[in-house]
């Protein structure tokens, strides 16, 4: 059975569609993030699980039985979920100790199982020598390790988590995102985590569901997404890449300063305008005409940026009238000017809408 | 490990639930608004138009209130005087503001201590050492002046329009210094630094650039200036009479005289609401215009302006100020309080602690009062306190439908002169079937409404300055919003509340307009007590009891600035 | 004194008052109620105090005085009446109007004291309904500051008082507030008609409230005469201030100022007992201590207060107070502009 089941919600302010059909099941100990830049209704949908926001239209099931609809809604307090806030919300004025024990203590757990709970949480966290300090003590990295044992403490039907990492710095986050995700493999809690950061949603999620302007752009596991996209959106999204606007000329598509066979690219047989995502490390860069399968155009380099891991080139081909951007390794070193061969996978090629 | 969970409740029977339970206190909630607020405000307009006898239509009673000329030349008086009071006023503030806020002159703390003093100083208070010092004949100034230059007769007549309006202005100035700070301490350097390096001088910047930026909140200074002092009564009650001119406020008292005529009281209230409302208005637009940083600009660094040897001159004008206004009025409250007669002067054997034992010990009411006092204070406060924190709370987290509603009842009193709402609470609480007549509940309540305003500005700033997220961290985790109340948001506002609470127990303890209509002979209060000294020209008696009532602030003033800083009176949320 | 041997007359001819109560009963009851407010405008506020401490220390029951103007008490009673409360047990007024008109409205509940046969016979049986009874008396006289005015130079009469010389020297109170100012006004009205307070305006007179804050004005060396008090007066002087005072040759205004207890009080038996003890010999003694006439005539006057019988005293009746003084209440606003 489900564990958490969104069916067609939506939510209007005014005239304004917050969110807009949005459909999702969780399978129990499923780690789901919603990814979308800012306004893209994500918050919102957090919101409406947590019960803080009703929804508009559709309906919120959890274990099969309802919890929120446009007419009634069941109050956050009642729904054993628990949830981390983008501020954290450590209580000022309870202590770290405190802090943890508090859902312990609305649930009428004895003094005792509290200690022995909190203590134990705060172990996992690494928090246990700070217990008696009170937040403005704490550095923002062990705020947020307070919000996650606070969060966890009470083993929530369902974790939510809004943006928890946004306002730490770049290398606390990097490591706070695998100790989320160690968290999660630890105590199998069903889980939705909101972010803008892709790479974030990666590291951490079974299945990433990518939200633009409160409608759902697509729902799949984080390396599928990357190497499927079903929408331009989504291609533009996830990590970098090159659209090629292409049209069918008999057995071949037409691009901008190539053409490849028809028969070898995804969906070319379809109506509508051929759109289709090209990620710069599918493509290969030669000084030799390379052999083999794949399609060999001949180009020059138009720019390039280094940027430590990788060489980031634009490169044109000829008679082309925009570059493409390519990956390389650090020491595959091109002069701008230079005649190259660029080598493309045609199955590298997803079409997207 | 597993969590004893509470089951899940059905969403049905939840919403009914809660449903109910947000409306209730909705409705509870505007109830008490309405009884408090709007019932008497309601009350006053109808009783204006009844006929006392009949109890009919009427217009009878506008007739009688400005039938004569001599009330309508308290209303005259009323306006004049207002207008005399807040030029003087802003002749002491604005200097002082922008030198405290801008400047290097030395004693910049000492002023604002000394501002303090005045402000928590009753004007009726300041009227009584007025009459000390400017007395025409026995005044200390005149009696010095006379001594230095052998005249007949000294220059001070406190007796005297002129005398009215100069002590007003006086303890009257602190709103003006109040906003006219706030708007300074928010123009940064960098915007008068950008003038300058166009070419502006300091003289130049200041004229077009600090002024024109900080004029909205003086002006609005002005205009509270203005509205208190047409709508005080201690101070004209002690003066305006034996100057032998009426105002608004001791002509209203008179229709409350020999015999009781409410329904004119009532009618002769309009005038003086309907121009405090308007007042109010403009004040309102013109602090909300756009592109003034006076209301919500950020501050950027602030240096001081060096004023060189001005600075010297500027801190004297400051000292004159403070001599005006504490110095010698205390000298000479002091001196009164502890004299056998305060006529006599200085010498060692006219010192005596009689006026203290006799306050204290032998007067059968004068004690009670200053306790009546501070229990009418300390309930209105804190009644005011959960009232505007609820409501606040329910406007800011927008629990409810028309929130707005309850936030502008609150703020509505604010336009309400004390005595035409003590007038509005007598006429609709006196008399049955609620029968309030002279009983402490009819103060505490009228005290309630005087002071929501304050209430209200405060907990509401302090509900915005919570993260939201505070409490739904606790709702998530099964706790309930009032859990979240308990628990999360009252430790938090703790420290604000407790500053609401004083910006109202403290003049609430000494409000007088109001309570004049409304004491009955059990409920006297200290500031009643002391205008009825003043009556029979008990100087020294009165003294002593309004130094107690200073003294026993003094506590209370340290709690406040322990808990919220040294100028936790004299910011603009709390005026 | 004529008016007033009258009345004596009329005291020994009255039929023996109703509701004569044993003392020893009311005591009981009065302990019972513990205590009793009193609106009073008779004396000064120190006097007021210390005749309801005496109460007090006799009986153990608590007074609550509220010691405040004439017009100011019975403003403050006519609104407890409005509003229907009886918070007033005794009501003291030195303006004889407010008797008339409450007593006419049946505001009063009949009690005539046990003790009043053994007042001084003037004083006696002032209202023949039994309804008020005089419990104060007073003078308002011509006085001044001693240091800055010699005693010859001093106002003999009244209209001395319009003499230019005393241009911003004179002080009085407020008919609108005092009754012994009220009375003293229609006093002058009737002596010299109205043309006299528009004289005296020209002069500049300091107006207080109550009649004795001249004392103040006087003691302060704020003004120089006055048309003051005799008791406060003296009382004062009396305690080294430098006051004196003159009875004027055209007659010092007596008043003679009532009290008596609120129909419907909630504390009738204490009322009883301090209305038997306005006319104790300790209460007489408190008022001669505040230099005002002691009813009793066990108890001495006042040290330097000329016996009443020496002075030409005029009063207006009854029924002129209670018509005239409302009117010069609003003349004299309008003359003096509040």
């Amino acid at each position: 059975m489900s564990k958490l089941v969104l069916k067609n919600v939506a939510r209007r302010y005014g005239t304004v569609e917050a969110v807009a059909d949005f459909s999702l099941e969780l399978v129990p100990g499923e780690f789901v993030s919603l990814l979308g830049p800012s306004g893209c209704g994500k918050t919102t949908t957090l919101r409406m699980i947590a019960g803080f926001v009703p929804p508009s239209t559709g309906t919120i099931a959890m274990d099969g039985q309802q919890i929120s609809s446009p007419s009634s809604v069941l109050p956050p307090e009642k729904r054993r979920m628990s949830m981390i806030f983008q501020s954290y919300a450590i209580w000022p004025n309870m202590t770290v100790g405190e802090n943890v024990g508090f859902g312990l203590q609305v649930r009428r757990l004895s003094r005792g199982e509290i200690d022995r709970k909190v203590d134990a949480i705060l172990d996992v966290v690494q928090m246990r020598n700070l217990k008696g300090r009170y937040p403005a003590e704490l550095s923002g990295g062990q705020q947020q390790r307070v919000a996650l044992a606070r969060a966890i403490v009470v083993e929530p039907e369902v974790l939510l988590l809004d943006e928890p990492l946004s306002n730490l710095d770049a290398n606390l986050r990097e490591e706070m995102r695998f100790e989320i995700r160690r968290l999660h493999d630890e105590f199998k809690i069903t889980t939705v985590y909101v972010t803008h950061d892709q790479s974030e949603a990666m590291v951490t999620s079974d299945r990433i569901v990518v939200m633009n302007k409160g409608r759902i752009e697509q729902i799949d596991a984080p390396h599928i997404l990357y190497a499927r996209p079903k929408s331009r959106f989504v291609a533009g999204f996830i990590g970098r890449t090159n659209f090629l606007e292409g049209s069918r000329q008999g057995s071949e598509v037409r691009f901008d300063g190539f053409s490849a066979a028809a028969s070898g690219l995804e969906g070319a047989n379809g109506t509508g305008g051929l759109l289709y995502s090209l990620r710069p490390q599918a493509i290969g860069l030669a000084t030799q005409k390379p052999n083999g399968g794949h399609l060999a155009v001949e180009a020059e380099i138009a720019g390039r940026s280094y940027l430590g891991e990788y060489w980031d080139y634009q490169v044109k081909p000829l008679g082309a009238a925009k570059p493409l951007r390519v990956s390389t390794g650090p020491n595959a070193v091109f002069e701008i000017g230079s005649r190259v061969w660029l080598e493309i996978d045609p199955s590298a090629m997803v079409r997207v809408e | 490990m597993t969590v004893a969970a509470p089951a899940l409740a059905t969403p049905e029977t939840r919403r009914a639930i809660s449903f109910d339970s947000t409306w209730l206190i909705w409705i509870a909630i505007i109830a008490v608004l309405l009884f408090l607020v709007v019932s008497p405000f309601i009350y006053l307009v109808v009783t204006s138009f009844t006929a006392e006898k009949t109890g009919g239509f009427t217009f009878a009673n506008y007739l009688a209130a400005y039938g004569r000329a001599r009330y309508v030349d308290a209303l005259l008086n009323s306006l004049k005087l207002g207008a005399a009071a807040a030029a003087l006023a802003g002749v002491f503030a604005i200097p002082l503001a922008w030198a405290v806020a801008r400047t290097d002159m030395p004693g910049r703390g000492l002023t604002r201590m000394l501002v303090l003093m005045t402000f928590i100083t009753p004007p009726y208070t300041g009227a009584v050492a007025w009459i000390l010092l400017a007395g025409p004949n026995a005044g200390w100034l005149n009696r010095f002046f006379m001594l230095v230059t052998g005249a007949e007769a000294g220059p001070f007549n406190i007796y005297s329009f002129s005398g009215l309006a100069l002590v007003i202005a006086l303890y009257s100035f602190p709103y003006i210094f109040i906003f006219t700070t706030a708007a300074l301490e928010l123009v940064s350097s960098e915007m008068e630094d950008a003038a300058n390096i166009l070419g502006a001088g300091a003289w130049r910047t200041m004229r077009r650039v600090t002024l024109p930026l900080a004029l909205p909140a003086i002006l609005g200074g002005l205009i509270i200036c203005f509205l208190e002092a047409i709508a005080l009564f201690g101070s004209p009650a002690m003066i305006a009479i034996p100057a032998r001119f009426n105002v608004v406020t001791t002509q209203l008292f008179q229709f409350f005289g020999n015999p009781v005529r409410v329904e004119v009281a009532a009618a002769y209230a309009m005038p003086l609401l309907g121009v405090t409302i308007l007042l109010i208005l403009i004040q309102r637009l013109m602090t909300r215009r756009k592109g003034f940083v006076a209301l919500t600009g950020k501050g950027g660094d602030r240096r001081a302006i060096r004023l060189g040897p001005w600075r010297w001159a500027m801190f004297g004008y400051a000292m004159l100020v403070a001599a005006l206004a504490v110095f010698l009025p205390y000298l000479f409250l002091i001196q009164a309080a502890f004299a056998k007669a305060w006529g006599r002067g200085f010498g060692l054997e006219n010192i005596s602690l009689r006026n203290f034992h006799f306050v204290l010990f032998e007067h059968a009411t004068a004690a009670k009062s200053v306790l009546n006092s501070f229990l009418y204070a300390g309930v209105s406060a804190t009644a005011v306190v959960i009232l505007t924190l609820g409501v606040a709370y329910i406007v800011t987290r927008r629990l409810v439908p028309f929130g707005g509603i309850l936030g502008f009842l609150c703020i509505a009193p604010f336009v309400i002169p004390g005595v035409v709402l003590a007038i509005g609470f007598y006429a609709a609480y006196a008399p049955p079937p609620l029968a309030l007549y002279g009983t402490a509940l009819i103060l505490i309540l009228a005290f309630t409404t005087r002071f929501l305003p304050i209430g209200y500005v405060n907990a509401s700033a302090a509900i915005r300055s919570l993260n939201p997220e505070m409490e739904e961290a606790v709702r998530v985790l099964g706790g309930s919003r009032l859990t979240a109340l308990r628990r999360v948001v009252a430790p938090l506002l703790k420290r604000s509340l407790l500053g609401a609470w004083l910006l109202i127990f403290i003049p609430a303890t000494r409000e007088l307009s109001a309570a004049i209509f409304l004491y009955g002979p059990n409920t006297k209060v200290a500031s009643v007590m002391i205008f009825d000294m003043s009556e029979e020209g008990n100087f020294e008696y009165l003294a002593a009891l309004a130094l107690i009532l200073q003294v026993l602030t003094l506590p209370l003033l340290w709690i406040g600035q322990k808990a919220l800083g040294r100028d936790f009176m004299l910011r603009r949320n709390a005026t | 004194m004529k008016g007033l041997a009258g009345l004596a007359i009329a005291a020994v001819l009255a039929f023996a008052p109703v509701a004569h109560a044993d003392i020893k009963a009311l005591e009981e009851g009065a302990k019972k109620e513990g205590e009793l407010t009193w609106y009073v405008a008779h004396y000064t506020s120190e006097g007021a105090e210390d005749l309801g401490r005496g109460f007090t220390e006799m009986y153990g029951v608590k007074v609550n005085v509220v010691r405040t103007t004439a017009q100011v008490a019975y403003q403050r009673l006519l609104q407890d009446l409005k509003n229907n409360q009886t918070i007033c047990d005794v009501f003291s007024s030195t303006d004889v109007g407010h008797y008339v008109r409450l007593a006419t409205e049946g505001r009063f509940e009949k009690y005539v004291p046990e003790t009043e046969n053994k007042i001084l016979p003037t004083f006696r049986n002032f209202d023949p309904a039994g309804f008020y009874h005089t419990t104060s008396a007073g003078l308002v006289v011509l006085t001044y500051n001693s240091t800055k005015v010699k005693a010859e130079e001093a106002p003999k009469k009244w209209q001395d008082l319009l003499d230019i010389k005393w241009k911003g020297k004179v002080s009085t109170g407020h008919p609108g507030f005092s009754g012994y100012v009220g009375t003293w006004v229609l006093t002058m009205k009737n002596l010299y008609g109205w043309s006299y307070f528009d004289n005296l305006e020209k002069n500049k007179p300091q107006i207080g409230r109550s009649i004795n804050d001249t004392v103040t004005a006087l003691n302060a060396g704020e003004r120089q005469v006055a048309a003051g008090a005799d008791g406060s007066t003296l009382f004062s002087a009396s305690r080294g201030n430098p006051l004196a005072v003159s009875y004027p040759t055209d007659g010092s205004v007596l008043i003679i100022a009532p009290s008596a207890i609120m129909k419907g009080t909630k504390h009738s038996n204490a009322a009883r007992l301090f209305m038997e003890y306005l006319y104790s010999i300790e209460a007489a003694k408190i008022n001669a201590k505040h230099f005002a006439i002691p009813l009793r005539p066990e108890v001495p006057s006042p040290p330097g207060a000329k016996p009443i019988s020496e002075i030409k005293t005029i009063r207006p009746t009854v029924a002129d107070i209670d018509k005239g003084i409302p009117e010069v209440i609003e003349q004299w606003r309008d003359t003096f502009g509040n």
